[in-house]
């Protein structure tokens, strides 16, 4: 359609989660948290459904007890390629890079929603109010991660600041990036080893194993959303 | 149509034109009653802003509440001038001539009213005009694919277009109050009017104006709320996602129109005596339309369901159970009970058909039409895909508050056009008069 | 030198027979005009003036459908970000944009031609302009001055009161 010849894209960020090895322990919540400044909510608002975690541990329980199965998966962003929230946004504050990131433009957010509510997986987090952190918490921020105000929609990024980080880094050493390079947060933080970020489009990569993997499902893929997180099933 | 019913020129003009001289105690008490409760509507809204939109009650999932609701409902209530306007002009049904005006003032006004909604429920609402395309420093546009976008094009150009209806008509009613009028409102007149003499050359404008407008005005107000519509079913959203959506809210707007319409003309005949020229057979008329359109309303809502139904997709059948049997379940029975059997009963038995039952059946399609458009807002975004993340949502007092305070400003607004304009078309009337000689 | 001499009519057969009889005297529909509170319905062929107002509003219509097509693909294309996989440019997501500006097209243009045809705001200061009387039916004819006895005459064969000389209003 556009009939110019874009150069191949470097990379095309991924990732994978092993649910075998997943124990449901929220690690990932906690790193993600203290890495990406997401605001904190009281007991009152998070009953009010306004707590924030951009990776959350969905739990759902099976059968009676004592024979209670729970089933984790940590679901976050999944960056699809076809996202139904890129679309809908009048203004344009949402939209994919050519690294195959679903990039969310804060100052350019006005606060329409609609790309909240068309994500399937509801992945997508609202600041309700300009955010606050109780004393000392707010010495803790991540100085790479902008702060969110009131009004402006909010999500996973890939950890971006630590994708940009790894590319100067690279770039300064004079070196290709190799796999291994970029930890996201929760990945980084994973005591199961359970998550892998990479590059899908470096064969070599562990992500692009594990997506290859006969136990790689997608969330929702029947939709249609393409998204570029593997989870792999756990063995029966 | 005998002599004896036709009304005597000079008396037309003193009915019509009484109730713009003076203002009684109940209209200064009402107007400023009404004012207040608007004011508190607009302290909420400016808390709101301050604040942050948090103070609202929506939440994730449900990130459209209220507000949304509000906003579908008044664009739908905008439909009442626009089908009695145009589709009755079109159809050259000279029964619409003394209704028009009251309809298409309606119109205009829910339109003001639907409109500010989209700027209520803005996270960032001082930035709301990054939403119009205009040159700017940044090299930046707006996302014309986004059916928000379809949205800002669609009601600025239905507003413009019911604003110049409403307003083509009043010309030659303002040219003839000029001749009798003092002060501001001559000045008011003199400007409206244009130099409106009477000529035949002016008269024919005007009619073909009019004809012209009644087509375009129809052609748009279909698109309007079928773009309203498409917010929810370009969504991929288990029961948002249908195509009946946009026919659904065209009758479902054109539904409530009419019952805003009905108990506006009751209002207006009652507190302006104008008993002879709304009559019983305007409400008549008014009453099957409003039958037909519950039964048209009733057949979208059970093809709607029954889809759904024996589709059996789970995701769908979640919503459907909570709106049909479950935590939605009081809201969707009482929504069929006032918006099929009441007026069901009421307007289609002919011995219980009069201008109370019609007036009492619209106020229960007031309240069924919102109550639908809740339903087919809340229950959906509340039961989303991964039901971990599924929720309840429940409002705040600050749009409780613009609730209330927009139906106040409508009748505010209703109650200053009616003391600056005649709220029955007097050339229309008057010619209508001749026509039935 | 043309002055306006006016006549009023109760009924409009008496106002037809009048105007007939003017055109058979050699008067055109821009020497003839009619005024009344409520809108009169001549017979065709009588007063007939052309129109061109559908035709206008159809050009004015197409003509912001081409900018509006125009401006958000240079939008689009200008501003190209890629969202959900889709075209930079797409004709139906964008379609709606299109008609509601070309409905708005057609709304200015019915506005704004219904104010030049019906020579509203356009009115020259030198005719006058006669106060209608409720119900009745005003004709006003511009003959020249010479022309003014036999014109008179006939508009009072036709039935027409209050034939006089009608002088601009203070």
């Amino acid at each position: 359609m556009s009939g110019q010849q874009q150069p191949k894209p470097q990379h095309s960020w991924g990732m994978a989660i092993d649910l075998d090895r997943c124990t449901g322990c929220q690690a990932c919540v906690a790193a993600c948290h203290a890495e990406n400044n997401l605001s904190l909510s009281d007991a009152e608002s998070a009953a009010k459904g306004r707590a924030m975690h951009w990776i959350r541990v969905d739990r759902y329980y099976e059968g009676e007890f004592p024979d209670v199965r729970v089933k984790y998966r940590p679901v976050l962003c999944q960056q699809c390629d076809e996202a139904p929230c890129e679309p809908v946004c009048p203004v344009y504050a949402t939209y994919h890079n050519d690294e195959g990131l679903n990039v969310q433009v804060y100052n350019r957010c006005v606060g329409t929603r609609y790309c909240g509510n068309n994500c399937p997986y509801s992945v997508r987090f609202f600041n309700w109010f300009d955010p606050v952190w109780a004393a000392p918490l707010q010495l803790q921020h991540n100085p790479d991660v902008s702060i969110r105000e009131g009004g402006v929609m909010e999500k996973c990024t890939f950890c971006l600041q630590r994708i940009n980080r790894a590319k100067d880094d690279a770039r300064t050493e004079g070196r290709p990036m190799k796999d291994g390079d970029v930890q996201t947060a929760c990945v980084q933080s994973c005591p199961a080893e359970a998550m892998v970020f990479g590059d899908l489009n470096d064969p070599d990569s562990r992500v692009s194993q594990m997506a290859k993997s006969g136990r790689a499902t997608q969330l929702l893929g029947e939709l249609g959303t393409k998204p570029r997180v593997f989870y792999l099933e756990r063995a029966k | 149509m005998t002599a004896a019913t036709t009304i005597p020129y000079q008396q037309v003009r003193d009915d019509l034109w009484r109730p713009l001289a003076g203002a009684s105690k109940r209209y200064t008490l009402t107007l400023a009653l009404l004012c207040a409760v608007a004011l508190w509507g607009l302290i909420a809204w400016g808390y709101q802003i301050h604040k942050g939109i948090g103070v609202a009650g929506i939440r994730r999932p449900v990130f459209w509440g209220f507000y949304l609701v509000d906003f579908v409902f008044w664009i739908g209530i905008s439909h009442a001038g626009t089908l009695i306007s145009a589709i009755l002009r079109l159809t050259d049904a000279n029964w619409r001539k003394p209704v028009t005006r009251a309809a298409e003032a309606i119109t205009a006004f829910a339109l003001m009213i639907g409109g500010m909604f989209p700027l209520i429920h803005l996270g960032r609402v001082w930035l709301f005009y990054w939403l119009f395309p205009y040159p700017n420093s940044r090299l930046l546009w707006p996302n014309f694919r986004s059916p928000l976008m379809w949205d800002v094009t669609a009601i600025s150009t239905y507003l413009t277009g019911s604003l110049i209806f409403l307003y083509l008509p009043l010309i030659p009613d303002v040219a003839q109050l000029a001749e009798h009028a003092t002060g501001l409102r001559l000045r008011l007149y003199r400007v409206m009017a244009m130099g409106w003499s009477g000529s035949d050359r002016e008269w024919h404008a005007l009619e073909r104006a009019m004809k012209l407008m009644a087509g375009i005005i129809l052609a748009v107000a279909v698109s309007v709320h079928s773009v309203v519509a498409w917010d929810f079913a370009m969504a991929i959203t288990p029961m948002w996602h249908s195509t009946i959506f946009a026919p659904y809210f065209v009758v479902g707007a054109i539904f409530s129109g009419l019952a805003g319409l009905i108990v506006a003309l009751n209002i207006i005949r009652k507190t302006m005596h104008l008993e002879r020229y709304l009559t019983p057979h305007h409400f008549g008329n008014l009453a099957k339309l409003l039958l037909l359109m519950s039964l048209l309303w009733l057949y979208f809502t059970f093809a709607e369901h029954l889809t759904v139904w024996y589709g059996n997709e789970p995701k769908e059948m979640n919503v459907f159970n909570a709106r049909v049997r479950g935590h939605f379940s009081p809201e969707f029975w009482v929504m069929v009970f006032v918006n099929f059997v009441v007026p069901f009963v009421l307007l289609g038995i002919k011995r219980l058909r009069s201008i109370t039952t019609a007036t009492i059946a619209s106020i229960g399609v007031l309240i069924g039409m919102w109550l639908e458009r809740y339903l087919i807002i809340i229950p959906p975004l509340s039961l989303p895909r991964l039901a971990a993340a599924a929720g309840r949502y429940s409002p705040s007092w600050v749009e409780i508050s613009i609730t209330v305070a927009t139906f106040a400003s409508m009748g505010a607004m209703y109650l200053v056009f009616s003391k600056l304009f005649p709220i029955v078309s007097v050339w229309e009337f008057e010619a209508d008069e001749e026509e039935e000689e | 030198m043309s002055l306006y001499l006016t006549g009023t009519f109760r009924d409009k057969r008496e106002a037809i027979q009048a105007i007939e009889q003017l055109k058979a005297n050699g008067y055109g529909p821009e020497d003839l005009t009619v005024f009344s509170d409520e809108p009169v319905e001549l017979p065709r062929g009588v007063l007939d003036r052309k129109s061109y107002m559908s035709l206008v509003v159809v050009s004015g219509a197409v003509v912001f459908f081409l900018l509006v097509v125009a401006f958000v693909y240079y939008s689009q294309y200008n501003y190209p970000l890629v969202t959900g996989g889709m075209p930079i440019f797409s004709f139906w997501p964008t379609g709606v944009v299109f008609y509601e500006i070309t409905m708005l097209g057609a709304i200015l243009t019915t506005l704004g031609w219904f104010v030049w045809e019906s020579g509203l705001l356009r009115r020259d200061k030198g005719v006058p302009v006669p106060v209608i009387e409720p119900e009745a039916i005003c004709l006003r004819v511009r003959c020249a001055a010479q022309q003014y006895e036999a014109t008179a005459a006939v508009l009072e064969r036709a039935g027409a009161k209050n034939v006089a000389k009608l002088e601009k209003a203070a």
